[in-house]
């Protein structure tokens, strides 16, 4: 038993045994967690959320759009239909399914944990955009009505969500669908992101890379058949239309419209100075916090100090404390060379 | 009552409403306009005369400080200069103290016990036990810390430091954490306990928990004297006289790079796994460089630092040096405890390349590194039942030559391989009990504290086995 090389085989087995398990995302145990919370109840409530989805967007939704969205059986679906239907929260009117006023309370309560988690996740951790989703989708059906109120309490009751979705509120209350698409827009016409959709996930990573969030400013250049053109935060940017139906936008209400390019705080080179218009929507919850606190606000002059060794992070002077920020941070922090505002 | 809450709930639900129309921005714009509007007023009621002069001193100095050809060697020259004085300067200290306090109150006590007619259990408990341990932990402990903590408050308290996670964060930055990392981690050298609670100034949640969890890759001061002298005894004899020195000397130097690449991997870990979801938020301030306060600087850090951290030991060593001597005189069958736990873990051990006597030094000597190297001196003699070496059964000791501490190794069966795998254990093992107590104490959790506790065990463990292995395929 004591031979090295059976030994060294049988740790290497071991090490691999241990991978194989705790892998996130595809280890065997996380694939078990996965496969106990694709139960029942989480598919009724999926299907409940598609069709209040389907009604809110003013789509039709019929058997085989559930089995396509749930990615199960056409059988599947019936037999969810079928429940749903026996629990009395939706109704079938011809192919049509639409839901009973219960079905909408219910489907707005799950929408609410879900739309609540997304927020929370934004603001209070560092977890990416791309990430929000996928763990909103698996609290959703686990939080209880106590949980969930607690929650939204402690994240000051938000009322969209990092999408631009709006909240449910307790009572299940929503506000009208809100915005156009970014395709109906005119040639010339200034308007703020109001929503990005996050499904399917595809579309929403292209729109992600591309650097847009709710709250940057359009200013629409060309709109065809071909594609959209037009200049987010004073940046130009080229989508096909099909992409540019996921983004909603709405009228600029408080904000200043900007314009021309606009330039970040990683463009100072040392010893050039700045008046900060203000921090990319894109930075949010604690990040954010930090920078106002440290006087990163619209009119504040700033100016790039002292480069470390590899260029990254810089030194700058605010209000006459020097604060080192990391290039990421830089790029979101939106100001007026001095040169040019004279 | 009833009609007026009612009506409270209803303007509510109305200012709820209102909220959707809002949209999102306003809560940001209202904050923004609000500092806008106090930037002017401050911008019209303050002055600030004198400033430029200080700043363009601070400014030229940032200059050499952050250099591209000065900053790193520079950095390297005063952090290397900190340690020498403190392993150089509290030599001396040291042994002073082991003199007063192991040499000679030790058997004063003993022999008081032994006039007013202590049972020998009572005395062995209290005085070779409880006595003992608290004393070796004092003299060991004391003078490197109360030289290490003062010059690196100096250095923080003239605003360096902040310069030093400046120009380290892109390394730390690669590995999802913060660049005062760097300066926690070096506070880890002296000690990691202290390492820990130095985190506070890492303001961002996540990056604060790794710094907690990988502080215990810094080789903290309870353990260079082990690596040195395990270093001397199995590296240094196994190659030629004259170069034995130097090659010693780079394995010891090895293992403490070692531990910095781990701390480095860790991290990496950490952030892509356990602490994804944990938040983060970036900032780091360079504060003007002032001359430091030199006797606040030593009151602070000897009271807030140096005798919290010695208390804090103090405390866990003497229940820890009575279980040290009671597995060592508590018998079975005429076999003493300890001898029980090391027949039967030895062949688990032998695995690892290691034996019973470290399993059970490390167990029972957790309080602080400083006592591993007695206690498994004590162990092995009282395990092998040599004679007219150490003060009896339960009594730790240490040895003056290192040839002494070679012959008594050997007799154990300790080989080069031993050695070297000691020195890897050494390194990545649980952290001392101030150090695991110290970090439930800043985290609140046990999960994480349970967490820094066993990934480098298990982490160690892993380690060594495959070191054994392949080294004794390679030998054979």
């Amino acid at each position: 038993m004591n031979e090295p090389l059976t030994l060294l085989l049988l740790g290497f087995a071991i090490l691999i045994l241990v991978f194989v398990l705790v892998k996130p995302e595809s280890g065997i145990i996380s694939l078990l967690l996965k496969n106990k919370n694709a139960n029942q109840k989480t598919l009724l409530e999926d299907a409940l959320k598609f069709i209040y989805n389907c009604e809110y967007n003013k789509i039709n939704c019929t058997l085989n759009s559930i089995a396509g969205n749930l990615n199960i059986s056409a059988d599947a679906a019936a037999g969810i239909v079928a429940k749903l239907q026996n629990m009395g929260l939706i109704q079938v009117d011809r192919d049509y399914l639409t839901l009973t006023s219960e079905g909408k309370s219910y489907a707005l309560r799950v929408i609410r944990v879900h739309r609540l988690w997304e927020k929370f996740l934004a603001d209070e951790t560092s977890m990416t955009e791309k990430d929000w989703h996928k763990a909103a989708e698996e609290i959703e059906h686990k939080l209880s009505v106590e949980e969930t109120e607690k929650l939204a309490a402690q994240i000051g009751n938000p009322v969209f969500d990092p999408h631009g979705d709006p909240i449910p509120t307790a009572e299940g209350e929503l506000p009208e669908k809100a915005g156009k698409h970014l395709t109906e827009m005119k040639p010339g016409e200034i308007a703020t992101i109001i929503h990005i959709e996050d499904e399917p996930h595809a579309i929403y990573s292209q729109i992600l890379a591309e650097g847009l969030y709710p709250g940057m400013q359009i200013r629409m250049i060309e709109v065809n058949d071909r594609r959209v053109k037009f200049e987010a935060n004073g940046e130009e940017c080229i989508l096909s239309p099909l992409i540019a139906k996921s983004i909603t936008i709405g009228p600029i209400k408080f904000e200043k419209p900007v314009e021309g390019k606009l330039k970040t705080l990683s463009h100072l080179k040392v010893g050039e100075k700045g008046v900060v218009l203000g921090i990319a929507k894109s930075l949010r919850g604690q990040q954010r916090r930090r920078l106002m606190d440290l006087g990163i606000v619209p009119g504040t002059e700033i100016e790039a100090e002292l480069e470390s060794i590899s260029g990254d992070p810089v030194a700058y002077r605010v209000r006459g404390a020097t604060i080192a920020l990391r290039k990421d941070q830089a790029d979101k922090i939106y100001l007026v060379k001095e040169e040019e505002k004279n | 009552m009833e009609k007026i809450l009612d009506q409270r709930e209803k303007i509510i639900s109305e200012a709820n409403k209102f909220r959707w129309e809002l949209g999102e921005n306003l809560h940001d714009i209202l904050m923004e306009n609000i500092y806008e509007n106090a930037a002017e007023i401050a911008k019209k009621a303050v002055k600030y005369p004198d400033k430029e002069i200080a700043f363009s001193f601070d400014r030229t100095l940032d200059k050499i400080l952050t250099s591209k050809y000065l900053g790193f060697p520079l950095m390297f020259i005063m952090l290397g200069v900190v340690f020498w004085l403190t392993i150089q300067g509290s030599n001396y200290p040291s042994g002073l103290l082991s003199n007063l306090l192991v040499d000679t109150i030790h058997p004063v006590l003993r022999s008081f016990a032994a006039n007013i007619g202590f049972p020998w259990w009572l005395s062995g408990v209290l005085i070779d036990g409880a006595y003992l341990s608290m004393a070796w932990v004092v003299s060991v402990m004391l003078p490197p810390m109360a030289i290490f903590f003062p010059l690196y408050t100096l250095l923080e308290d003239f605003g360096y430091l902040p310069r030093v996670a400046f120009n380290m964060d892109p390394l730390y930055k690669k590995v999802g954490a913060h660049g005062r990392q760097a300066l926690t981690m070096a506070m880890g050298f002296g000690c990691n306990a202290a390492g820990v609670i130095a985190t506070r100034v890492i303001d961002s949640p996540r990056e604060r928990l790794i710094a907690i969890i990988t502080n215990n890759f810094s080789l903290c001061n309870g353990r260079w004297p082990t690596q040195i002298l395990i270093a001397t005894v199995f590296i240094g004899s196994a190659v030629p006289a004259y170069l034995a020195g130097i090659v010693s000397a780079a394995a010891v130097v090895f293992i403490a790079v070692l531990g910095i690449i781990f701390s480095l991997l860790v991290s990496w870990f950490l952030s892509r796994s356990l602490l994804k979801g944990e938040a983060s938020a970036f900032s780091l301030e360079l504060p003007p460089y002032r001359p430091p306060r030199v006797l606040q600087t030593l009151y602070t850090s000897l009271i807030d630092r140096t005798i919290f951290v010695l208390w804090r030991a103090v405390v866990f060593s003497v229940p820890a040096g009575m279980l040290i001597w009671l597995v060592a005189n508590v018998t079975i069958d005429g076999v003493s405890l300890a001898n029980h736990f090391i027949q039967y873990v030895n062949p688990i051990a032998f695995v690892f390349g290691l034996n019973g006597v470290i399993f059970l030094a490390y167990i029972i000597a957790i309080p602080a590194n400083e006592i591993v190297i007695p206690t498994i001196l004590m162990l092995t003699v009282a395990n092998l039942g040599i004679q007219g070496v150490g003060a009896g059964s339960g009594v730790m000791f240490e040895l003056e030559s290192s040839a002494d501490v070679a012959a008594i190794l050997q007799a154990g069966g300790w080989t080069i391989l031993t050695g070297i795998n000691l020195m890897l254990f050494s390194l990545l093992h649980n952290p001392c009990s101030t150090t695991i107590f110290t970090i439930y104490k800043e985290t609140r959790s046990w999960k994480w504290t349970l967490v820094s506790t066993f990934l480098p065990i298990a982490m160690g463990l892993t380690i060594t086995f495959f070191v054994t292995q392949i080294w004794r395929l390679v030998t054979n």
